[in-house]
């Protein structure tokens, strides 16, 4: 239970919180407080939302020619880059991870495309199976920053996740461990079969709020994937 | 009739070009229109324009509408953004009392957004010291603690001015948004 003077204590950190300003060690101390109070937790949720408004005020300013060409190239030019899942796949990957879960749940589930539209209007349809908002997806690497799997987490009722691990840096049982502001928890194990393993958990609370994945295998190996977000 | 904000961004996540063209079209404005304030310079702000884009391409798939407007999620993208370049500088390009003025004034462009208008007419009813706190913080990344450096405030006067400026703006937007 949060005593009362931790939140007189984080009080002033959460404007700066909210407004993005405050440095790593305070936005640590105040999700360690946020974990357990929910006073705190409504009260930056809503002064993120007026430090966000306030943005609005920005004065508009007419972009240099080809602006947006230049724009667009940039983003051709990112999804093209060696190493890089294009987009299209990386989506129905994060898909077919929320209808293998969908179709446990709820009996039946389509998934099927055949263009970018379609792929789109499909991706809202998944989410709402299950009151979605939204999925996302990260590369699990090892210690040489070598991918060797996938996480893929949804936020819905239930929110989860699920971790595809292939190929395992070693045979064995990798222990799963989510850390969701700061604090770890179990989800559950992967068991190595052939050359990988696949698994998946429920998850409590926002799937916006994980820090990270880590799979702990035998003999100290260990892969992880950040999610920390991307905009604060 | 026009496409929603978010279903531009669903087509953005699924890699939809035309659903990006648009989008991109939709707020490059507003996006190079913040990152030129916090920067203060043309191509310093043309390129942290486009990693904004570059970001909010990339994580499209993320957005969750439940928590916020398209345009708030973008425009925190750009300030991200443009708070990375800023870091590197040594000082300030912009003084903030004179964006707290614009931002205000608003410009004059004629195609501006009623939401941008409400939030000036809040800015415009804080104090001065209230309203280039929350500058600072907002726009710049300042903490409360360069925060009092530069204005010279304790710091206990710096953080009270950007809690309490939030405070008044909450109190204000929620009654012009009801």
């Amino acid at each position: 239970m949060t005593e009362p003077y931790e939140c007189d204590e984080v009080a002033d950190l959460l404007a700066e919180v909210a407004t993005g300003a405050a440095t790593g060690p305070d936005r640590d101390r105040v999700a360690r407080h946020l974990a357990d109070c929910e006073r705190c937790r409504r009260e930056l949720d809503e002064l993120s939302w007026v430090a966000d408004e306030v943005l609005l005020a920005a004065p508009e300013h007419e972009p240099p020619a080809r602006f947006e060409s230049m724009v667009l190239e940039r983003i051709a030019a990112e999804d093209r880059s060696p190493g890089r899942r294009p987009r299209r796949a990386r989506l129905l990957l994060a898909a077919a991870a929320a209808v293998l879960i969908a179709a446990v749940s709820a009996g039946s589930v389509w998934w099927g495309t055949a263009s970018d539209r379609e792929l789109a209007a499909g991706y809202r349809d998944a989410l709402d199976v299950a009151d979605g908002r939204y999925f996302a997806a990260a590369p699990l690497n090892d210690d040489d920053d070598v991918q060797v799997g996938h996480v893929f987490l949804y936020d819905g009722s239930p929110s989860w996740l699920f971790v595809v691990l292939d190929p395992a840096p070693e045979p064995g049982t990798y222990d799963i461990v989510v850390t969701v502001n700061g604090a770890e928890r179990s989800a559950g194990r992967c068991v190595v079969t052939g050359t990988g393993c696949a698994a998946g958990d429920t998850l409590a609370g926002k799937i916006a709020d994980v820090d990270s994945v880590r799979l702990l295998g035998p003999d100290g190996t260990e892969v992880r994937a950040d999610l920390s977000r991307p905009n604060r | 009739m026009a496409v929603s904000d978010e279903a531009l961004l669903a087509g953005v996540a699924a890699g939809d070009t035309d659903a990006t063209a648009a989008f991109v079209r939709r707020y490059q404005r507003r996006v190079y229109g913040l990152a030129l304030s916090v920067v203060g310079d043309p191509g310093l702000a043309e390129d942290v324009a486009q990693d904004a884009f570059v970001r909010a391409w990339r994580h499209a798939g993320s957005y969750d509408p439940r928590r916020g407007k398209a345009s708030t999620w973008l425009l925190t993208i750009t300030r991200n953004a443009a708070i990375d370049v800023l870091r590197m500088r040594r000082d300030l390009p912009t003084e903030p009392a004179l964006l707290v003025d614009q931002l205000v004034a608003g410009g004059d462009q004629a195609d501006r957004v009623a939401d941008s208008d409400r939030v000036r007419a809040a800015l415009a009813e804080l104090s001065r010291d209230h309203a280039v706190a929350v500058v600072l913080s907002a726009y710049f990344g300042l903490t409360a603690r360069e925060i009092s450096d530069r204005m010279a405030i304790p710091l206990g006067t710096a953080k009270s001015r950007i809690r309490t400026g939030l405070h008044r703006l909450r109190r204000m937007l929620e009654v012009t948004n009801d």
